[in-house]
């Protein structure tokens, strides 16, 4: 147990360079584009001079680039995420967003995961069958086409052409609502952009699995199990599957990480009002401090979930020794 | 010699590759008798673990089992039922793996492996399991069974695992055990060892061994009778003791003389050429390519597997040819 915490403690203090590094990188190339009073001058024609005073004191424009990093970065410490350039504190615009891409993103996940899995055994176990064939090219399709071309056919589908579902964002602003009331409008928000989502991260998982599998099969402890009389069932999910899973486990470890960074193409084409949409707009907007605040969170929570996965091999897998 | 346990009749086994159909085992046939250790000799791709895998009908694909019988109690076994089969496999008829390094599941311990054996097939709790499976590790000799039981088997060394894959296969008492090179991926030392507890649980259990081997100096030792095999067929057959004196094939001959003999100081002659393929193996007797007696008949003409006494020998010129293994 003590080497786990030593592990962890020596993982946790290798996130402080990549975050320094990833952070400095993001507000040199954020500010590349101008620096903050020059932007809201340019936004703001009729500004005072004394309000330009005021911001150059705020941001610190007088000062080297360096210096202002590091304004920033011991603000970001002390929990201080600053002010939009469009207006308003950052920390209270982001929590909402972060509210509603995870919904999409664990709704995604949670669907990849139940149909990717069982269709990745399915198709290794009947590998080169019309069945896998037909499974491995609706995965391959899905995994090769846009996501914003995938999102906006389906748009024109269910939306547009049929009218099934409403064209996009979290909930309809005022009623009619979908399906009658607030919570079968919400679900009805949701089903084209998790769909899309889904459909898009399901190939990564069923391949991904499929390769893995059949790679396992051919293990002699397969055939051992088979030979000691175990029902197939049992071969299949307990000895195969769970030498098969790490792959997956990584992926989505990963796909956690990144989900919070939302699916800016995804969000922007459904005008989902979550961090990825809000992070394209802030770009847009040259709206410094929240592309600066978001790219440091994401960058954190990326770096956590990925020790959290390189952990969670240890349980899986008795050889791995995290020392 | 006990009753006829299991029979194989001209077993067919293909392998449906991309590249053509490989003729593993091609109508391999020989007979086992109840309680005796049989050999099942030949180069590696002469169809020994193709042939065990039939037996069990666990062949991986693309292989399968093209035609042929295997009579285990006078009930043929490709006749049975997926589930029937099952209650064969591990009860029955139990296998022990070349490599023990890959035939445990690494992500389980001594004792999950041990019990979904024996639960497979008994109806017993998880305590009554437990003991079981301790009374196989003290059976196989593992020192400290109680710890090892926790083990994950990348936490014994290779014998040990050799051991712990025995008591698995040993586990619901099977009538025949088939080894299938138990201990080619194992030290010298340890060979030894294993090879003295596979003899030792064999009269002890009166079980029938198949032991599958490349080699001939361990068939000397454990078994009583040996069947040789050559590209997927059987070339001959014959009590342990007397092929090494008088062997009927000219491939058998060839075989002994590949064996270092510490008592003879001879050089070894490796048989010239290589196991065909099997794909389009050659026509007439297999071994004709390689064979020092071959004429036009062997080009020609498939040998017929011919039984006389206790023997049997697949060979056209057996009878003119006197053999010597030194």
């Amino acid at each position: 147990m003590a080497g786990l915490w030593r592990y962890i403690l020596r993982r946790l203090l290798f996130v402080i360079p990549v975050f320094l590094a990833v952070t400095l990188l993001t507000f040199l190339i954020t500010n590349a584009a101008g620096d903050p009073v020059q932007i809201v001058k340019f936004a703001i024609r009729r500004i005072t001079p004394a309000q330009v005073a005021a911001l150059e004191a705020y941001y610190h424009t007088n000062e080297p680039i360096f210096a202002r990093y590091f304004y920033w970065l011991f603000s970001f410490l002390q929990g201080d995420l600053g002010t939009s350039l469009r207006g308003g504190l950052v920390a209270s615009k982001i929590l909402p967003w972060i509210g509603t891409t995870l919904e999409l993103q664990f709704l995604a996940l949670a669907f990849s995961l139940a149909i990717g899995i069982p269709l990745g055994v399915y198709s290794a176990l009947k590998q080169y069958s019309k069945a896998d064939v037909v499974i491995s090219s609706i995965a391959i399709f899905g995994y090769s086409m846009p996501t914003f071309w995938l999102g906006i056919q389906a748009i024109i589908v269910f939306s547009l052409y049929l009218k099934w579902l409403p064209f996009g964002g979290a909930i309809s602003p005022y009623p009619p609502y979908w399906g009658g009331s607030i919570y079968t409008d919400i679900i009805g928000h949701l089903i084209l952009p998790v769909g899309v989502l889904t459909f898009v991260s399901l190939a990564t998982f069923t391949r991904l699995l499929r390769a893995s599998i059949v790679e396992v099969l051919r293990q002699d402890f397969i055939l051992a199990a088979r030979a000691s009389g175990l029902r197939e069932r049992v071969v299949v999910y307990k000895h195969a599957l769970k030498n098969a899973i790490s792959p997956i486990v990584t992926i989505t470890g990963l796909s956690i990480g990144l989900s919070l960074a939302g699916a800016p193409i995804t969000e922007t084409v459904f005008s989902w009002p979550g961090l990825g949409y809000a992070y394209v707009q802030a770009v847009n907007a040259l709206d410094l401090p929240v592309v600066q605040d978001l790219t440091a969170i994401i960058t954190i929570v990326v770096l956590l979930v990925t020790i959290l996965t390189d952990i969670s091999y240890a349980y899986l897998d008795p050889r791995v020794r995290l020392e | 010699m006990g009753e006829e346990i299991l029979r194989v009749e001209n077993l067919k086994t293909y392998f449906f590759t991309e590249a053509g159909v490989v003729k593993a085992v091609d109508g391999v046939s020989f007979s086992v008798y109840e309680g005796e250790p049989l050999g099942i000799v030949g180069e590696t791709g002469s169809g020994k673990t193709v042939t065990s895998l039939s037996i069990m009908r666990i062949v991986p694909p693309p292989g399968k089992i093209i035609s042929g019988r295997i009579i285990y109690r006078g009930e043929d076994l490709l006749e049975k039922s997926e589930d029937e089969m099952r209650k064969i496999r591990g009860k029955k008829i139990a296998i022990v793996f070349q490599d023990p390094n890959s035939s445990l599941d690494p992500l389980f311990t001594v004792e999950s492996q041990l019990n979904e054996v024996i639960m497979a097939h008994l109806k017993v709790t998880k305590q009554e399991a437990r003991n079981r499976a301790l009374e196989l590790l003290k059976m196989v000799r593992i020192p400290d069974p109680e710890a090892r039981l926790k083990a994950y088997p990348h936490e014994l060394s290779g014998g040990m695992r050799q051991r712990v894959a025995i008591a698995r296969a040993l586990a619901n008492e099977p009538d025949i055990l088939i080894a299938d090179e138990p201990t080619t991926n194992l030290d010298v030392t340890i060979q030894a060892q294993i090879i003295e507890l596979l003899k030792e649980l064999q009269s002890k259990l009166k079980m029938t061994l198949i032991m599958i081997t490349h080699d001939m100096g361990l068939v000397a030792e454990t078994t009583k009778r040996v069947v040789v095999l050559y590209a997927g067929s059987v070339a001959e057959i014959a009590p342990t003791n007397e092929i090494f004196k008088s062997m009927r094939h000219p491939y058998t001959a060839a075989l002994l003389k590949a064996v270092p003999r510490i008592d003879r100081r001879k050089e070894l002659k490796p048989i010239p050429g290589s196991i065909p393929n099997l794909i389009d193996p050659p026509s007439g007797c297999r071994f004709h390519p390689r064979c020092p007696y071959v004429i036009q008949r062997c080009i020609e003409e498939v040998p017929e597997l011919e039984f006389t006494d206790q023997r049997a020998v697949a060979c056209h010129r057996w009878k003119e040819l006197s053999l010597k293994g030194e």
